[in-house]
């Protein structure tokens, strides 16, 4: 319920709240979901990451499943972050996709935790995928890092950072604002899809168990 | 620069309909998951708890007093 006004909020800031940016034109607001999107994403591989660590180090089955539903829950913000990119490379670049480092390095983050979820499948030991994915889970996340710098590191045609660079922001605060309320929406509902995702993996294994 | 509103709708609607459809699958999940669990409670012997009624229920007939 929460997560759900959380949404209506956002899209009324997106919509009527935020005004038209300058250089962009309309196109711009795309961003008010794939940034947010990104960041969601960031949030959930970060919790594989310390619950893989928590998994590896207690064997606690709870860490596990946290680790599996952030899993999920992160691909399929990512997943939104990269077609939400995408829609907007378009008509702003040029061209629906092109492999320079950043688009490059996200998908290969994609791809990681996409190996992730078919790892589980694929073990049919329940002890040994959960060994298993749990590594990838914590070699997975500096990826996350090199996506960030990728923009820094080297030539891109996707934009230097914006939001979390260090300095003063060359943001309006309208605009600064909008994302905020935006990524406390989608932050929400990933919390939400994350609880239930969890509860569900729970009764999954008690039934096989 | 054209507002290219199309794009602006394309992006938000795929976004929803990804975002709705992973909901949906987990309450589909849910639910089929509460099935099984009680279709196997009632195979085990445990009762369920009473459906909820509608208006006022009439007592059971063993608990009805007789008529005089």
């Amino acid at each position: 319920m929460l997560a759900a006004l959380g949404l209506l909020a956002g899209l009324v800031m997106a919509f009527a709240v935020a005004p038209r940016e300058v250089t962009q034109g309309n196109v711009q607001r795309i961003m008010y979901v794939h940034v947010p999107a990104v960041w969601v994403a960031y949030l959930a591989f970060l919790m594989v990451f310390v619950a893989s660590v928590v998994f590896l180090w207690t064997r606690s089955p709870g860490a596990d499943r946290l680790a599996l539903a952030g899993a999920e829950v992160g691909v399929l913000f990512l997943g939104v972050n990269i077609a939400t990119g995408s829609i907007w490379g378009k008509p702003t670049w040029g061209t629906w996709w092109t492999w320079d480092a950043r688009l490059t390095s996200v998908t290969v983050v994609f791809l990681i935790y996409v190996g992730y979820l078919l790892l589980r499948r694929m073990v049919d030991d329940p002890e040994r995928a959960a060994r298993y994915a749990a590594i990838v889970g914590i070699l997975g996340a500096p990826n996350i890092y090199l996506v960030h710098v990728s923009v820094q590191w080297w030539r891109t045609l996707h934009q230097p950072p914006t939001l979390m660079k260090a300095g003063s922001a060359t943001l309006a605060p309208i605009f600064w604002w909008t994302i905020l309320a935006n990524f406390l929406a989608l932050a929400l509902l990933s919390a939400y899809f994350v609880a239930k995702r969890t509860r569900l993996l729970k009764w999954e294994q008690e039934a096989t168990a | 620069m054209p507002d290219n509103w199309g794009f602006v709708a394309a992006a938000y609607l795929l976004t929803a309909l990804v975002l709705a459809a992973y909901w949906r699958r987990l309450v589909r999940r849910e639910r089929e998951h509460e099935r099984h669990r009680f279709a196997t409670d009632r195979r085990s012997g445990v009762t369920e708890p009473p459906a909820p009624l509608s208006g006022h229920p009439r007592p059971e007939p063993a608990s009805r007093p007789p008529l005089q």
